[in-house]
């Protein structure tokens, strides 16, 4: 189990002699806590204000800020951080279903352990979100902090020049919309779709199409149950036949649009399933000349009870290289109780995942004044993160495989698609048991 | 036969002014292709240098490209010359290593090599990003390679007249390849400057980082808002720098060039 | 026949005893390798036998890695796609930087201006290329495409099409590397002394039997370096796919490297992706020595 002892050995040997030729000292003040925040202006704006106030009031343990060095992936910095034993004190920003391989590794610290926690979480968070972020373990390693729902948005002006009266809730309506776009802009230039989603082979990017989907079609189903693939079932393939219908009919392109200029504020798509960050970015942009709106993801015809969606959820936690975790959980503290949260809401226009958001008074002066916000408000209740599953990388990667083939490229039946996924996704659960 | 040339040269050229005319445009008229822009603007330059400390990282970009350049040509031309004009046990193997480190994936050495640069404490220090670039394995190559176009005549007569192999290399050698050695310092110089995966994981402080790592986190990462025109003029930003300084030292090249193939 | 490979060893005898100068003159690279190669190289082949997520201790699996390479059918996809993109790109590579090197070689004008220009994109880095080609190669709107439907002809999927997208990438990294190997052969055919033309020119040469029987000879070794070097950095493909394709379509564009990339940093397989790292590592210096022999056996 433990490091084997001959690396460890020759590590020693050669890193003794080398540490004794470099002179390069660390100078590390232990009473300060290490803060990273993600690297966009407004939540560097959103911890600076929190660290700044914090240091006013408390002296004996002063919070750093910094924004993490983040480039491709955030996730080699950690990474990095956790081999170099350099990890910060509170990182804000981790993907839940990075939590626990983290958690796993023995590098987090138990929050549930720590003076006040539970009661904070309970008068917070509902129960199912407090079960959901719960490890297999019975622990609790992070601090459920953003949740941005992924709906669809759509462009309200080309609705109108393409007669589309409604926006289309079920697969059916979306295709016949679809449909009448498509008819009505044979001949645009540059070419118009009606919508577009990531077509990447990559994990992340079948989050905010197939998994989003998924939850909307399922009620939130899991994708995976102690340790068995469970995604098997009808909604999955109903999911991968109407995306693949979306790209066979020629509604979606089937080009990667990272590098071109997004397509939806240059109107070449109506549609995309996107966050609520995309409100402050569009009303960033001059001359914009349409306007905008949100609606819940399409759902299959027959679907029946409240739609669910995905959560896009970003946590707090504390790494144990923490000298003072009780000191770093109250400047978490800080960050989410009523006022944290309305600073949230306020500079990053992001929702905190906490109860009773659109209900609440102590809220009800921000949604009048951001009505485009409350219905994302009153989505929280039906949000879902995702499955504590230490490979959930990787089975949706595998997803992402048969997604391609199917979905995109329409090499397979979605019968197939999914009951492949299933095969390898055991395959591999099996493996790293 | 020029024709040729310059179709060549047009299709190399091409899609670098349609580049700094992209990041002029407003971000609407991105999309035309057109070389020159309409209402060209310095917003997207503008939103740029707001955001980040540039200068302070071209600084660091510079010192770091001019060092690790200079003790490449060093240690390059040592090696070299001794794998190009001596003979001793284990030369061939030392070829062979050169050849098998080229062509090791990085991604094999990427984690012992942060691990060592943890324990030897040169995380967020000018170290970690100058001394695994020290010595190139290609540099190597092209000094053997110049150094065995060399007479040995050359280096009998040297030491005739008393100088050390250090003064061979460098007194005699040198001045008898410069195009390689202009060669060799504009392409390590390029390597480290374009280097973005190594900074990013061993340099968090912003202070210190390197100008591609700077542009990248901001043109990749989140700050950019994911706004062409501005990805694109981080992009600019990045290759200017670089073709300027090449533009320039192209001068030295040519004279250098044309005063080679005369000597033998 | 070559000056560059082969001098007589006459030295004089004072210098013959100093058997240590030439290791002293290579100790730094000794050293250098010691600590960023043979250390880390160590390392990876001990992970090759663990399972091992970086973060939590390392469990000793024996060879079940390897067991697991070769039944592994991703590898062996991205193994073909880029023996398949070397197949385009190493050809490509080499005429076209030869032929631009000798019309450059040439007496003409402007020769700084047209270096400059091949040159050009060697020297901008890899995100700055893949973000302009992405313009280029775009499907509905992109320059090519734009070029090819005024001609009258329909769009090609560059990089949609899962049977064109690889040469796409061979022919963008053609373009992005190829005008280090005009420079380099332009070195290399300024070797070659003059008078040899002249006295062939005087027999009644073509030009062709000029280039075949005097500068492709003359140039052989730098030929060598050439198809070593493209070979080599074939062998690397990495960024351009993980920028542009993610290794789509349907794993078309998937390289040894993005796999071996994707299996340690997104996986965190640390010792799975140490053995397919060691496997193709062992796999390109075989290449590299048959390709050795080959071109001198040529000779």
């Amino acid at each position: 189990m433990a490091c084997n002892p001959f690396i460890k050995k020759i590590r020693s040997h050669i890193f003794l002699s080398l540490v004794i030729i470099s002179c390069t000292h660390h100078t590390n003040n232990n009473k300060e806590i290490l803060f990273w925040c993600s690297n966009n202006k407004d939540e560097i704006t959103l911890a600076t204000n929190a660290t700044k106030a914090w240091n006013i009031l408390q002296t004996r343990s002063p919070v750093h800020m910094q924004p993490i060095p983040e480039g491709q992936s955030s996730e080699e910095v950690i990474l990095a951080a956790v081999v170099g034993k350099t990890t910060p004190d509170i990182y804000a920003n981790m993907w839940q279903g990075s939590v626990e391989m983290y958690a796993r590794a023995n590098v987090l610290i138990p929050l549930d352990t720590l003076k006040g926690f539970m009661d904070f979480m309970y008068e917070r968070c509902d129960s199912n979100v407090i079960k959901e972020i719960t490890s297999s373990d019975g622990h609790i390693y992070q601090v459920p902090w953003k949740a941005n729902p992924i709906m669809t948005i759509y462009n309200k002006s080309l609705f109108a020049e393409n007669n589309i009266a409604d926006v289309p809730k079920t697969y059916s309506a979306y295709s016949k919309a679809a449909q009448i776009f498509k008819n009505n802009n044979k001949n645009s230039e540059p070419i118009k779709h009606f919508g577009y989603t990531a077509v990447k082979v990559i994990w992340y990017e079948r989050l905010f199409n197939f998994y989003t989907l998924y939850l909307a079609a399922s009620n939130g189903a899991p994708l995976v149950i102690n340790n068995k693939a469970a995604f098997n079932n009808k909604y999955a393939i109903e999911v991968f036949r109407f995306l693949q219908s979306l790209y066979s009919n020629e509604y979606f392109s089937r080009e990667n649009s990272a590098a071109s200029s997004d397509p939806f504020v240059t109107q070449t798509i109506a549609t995309e399933w996107t966050g609520p960050w995309e409100i402050s970015y569009l009303n960033r942009i001059p001359n914009r000349h349409f306007d905008f709106d949100y609606s819940v993801p399409p759902v299959p015809d027959d679907h029946v009870g409240p739609v669910y969606t995905y959560a896009d959820p970003k946590n707090m936690v504390i790494f144990n290289t923490c000298k003072q975790p009780q000191a770093a959980w109250e400047f978490i503290k800080t960050m989410i109780d009523k006022n944290g949260d309305m600073q949230l809401l306020q500079i990053s226009g992001q929702l905190p995942r906490r109860k009773n958001l659109d209900t609440d008074p102590f809220y009800k002066s921000f949604f009048e004044k951001n009505p485009m916000l409350l219905p994302f408000a009153k989505q929280i209740p039906f949000v879902k993160g995702i499955d504590n599953c230490e490979s959930i990388v990787e089975v949706l990667d595998i997803i992402s495989q048969e997604y391609e083939a199917s979905v995109v490229y329409g090499k397979k039946t979605p019968e197939k698609a999914i009951e492949d996924a299933e095969k390898a996704v055991n395959v591999l659960l099996a493996a790293n048991k | 036969m020029y024709a040729a040339l310059t179709v060549a040269a047009l299709s190399f050229i091409y899609p670098f002014i349609w580049m700094i005319g992209a990041s002029l445009s407003p971000e609407h008229e991105i999309g035309n292709m057109t070389l020159f822009p309409k209402h060209p603007t310095l917003g997207n330059f503008q939103s740029m240098f707001e955001k980040i400390p540039i200068a302070r990282a071209l600084f660091n970009s510079l010192f770091v490209a001019i060092f690790s350049t200079l003790l490449v040509m060093l240690t390059g031309s040592m090696v070299g010359y001794a794998l190009a004009k001596m003979k001793f046990k284990g030369r061939q193997l030392i070829f062979f290593v050169i050849v098998f480190t080229m062509s090791l994936p990085f991604q094999v050495t990427l984690i012992p090599n942060y691990i060592t640069m943890v324990n030897l404490r040169w995380v967020d220090t000018f170290l970690a990003l100058i001394v695994p670039f020290s010595v190139s394995a290609f540099a190597i190559l092209m000094f053997r390679q110049a150094f065995q176009g060399l007479p040995q005549a050359l280096i009998d007569a040297a030491r005739l007249d008393g100088c050390n192999e250090l003064q061979i290399v460098f007194k005699i050698l040198w001045p008898n390849i410069k195009p390689t050695l202009v060669t060799i310092a504009i392409l390590t110089f390029i390597g480290c400057w374009n280097e973005v995966l190594w900074p990013l994981i061993v340099i968090r402080d912003e202070k210190l980082m390197t100008m591609p790592q700077l542009v990248t986190l901001f043109s990749v990462g989140g700050r950019a808002d994911s706004q062409l025109g501005v990805k694109i003029a981080a992009a600019v930003l990045l290759a200017l720098p670089v073709m300027i300084a090449f533009l320039f030292l192209q001068k030295h090249f040519i004279q250098s060039m044309a005063s080679t193939g005369m000597k033998d | 026949m070559n000056i560059a490979l082969e001098h007589k060893n006459k030295k004089p005898p004072r210098f013959q005893k100093r058997k240590w100068l030439p290791y002293l003159l290579v100790s730094p690279y000794i050293i250098f390798v010691v600590v960023f190669v043979l250390f880390p190289v160590i390392f990876s082949f001990i992970l090759t036998f663990h399972k091992w997520n970086i973060i939590a201790p390392m469990k000793f699996i024996g060879v079940d890695n390897y067991i697991r390479l070769f039944h592994d059918r991703l590898f062996w996809i991205s193994i073909l796609n880029t023996l398949k993109f070397l197949l385009l790109h190493i050809p490509l590579q080499l005429a076209v930087a030869l032929f631009l090197a000798v019309l450059l070689n040439q007496k003409i004008k402007a020769v700084s201006f047209f270096r400059a220009s091949f040159f050009m994109p060697v020297i901008v880095s890899g995100v700055v290329v893949t973000i302009l080609w992405q313009q280029l190669l775009g499907y509905d709107s992109g320059i090519i495409n734009r070029f090819v439907t005024a001609v009258g002809l329909s769009k090609v999927g560059w990089l949609v099409n899962p049977d064109v997208a690889i040469y796409s990438i061979a022919v963008m990294a053609t373009w992005k590397n190829v005008g280090l190997y005009v420079i380099l052969f332009l070195v290399g055919l300024q070797t070659v002394p003059t008078q040899y033309y002249e006295a062939a020119k005087m027999e009644g040469a073509t030009r062709w039997q000029q280039f075949y029987h005097i500068t492709l000879p003359m140039i052989n070794p730098t030929i060598f370096m050439v198809v070593i070097l493209s070979t080599i950095g074939g062998f690397s493909l990495f960024i351009e796919p993980y920028i542009m394709t993610g290794g789509g379509p349907l794993n078309k564009t998937l390289s040894a490297v993005l796999y071996i990339y994707k299996q340690a940093f997104q996986y965190y397989n640390m010792g799975y992706s140490a053995t397919l790292g060691f496997f193709y590592a062992l796999m390109i210096m075989l290449v590299v020595v048959v390709q050795k022999r080959v071109i001198e056996k040529e000779v």
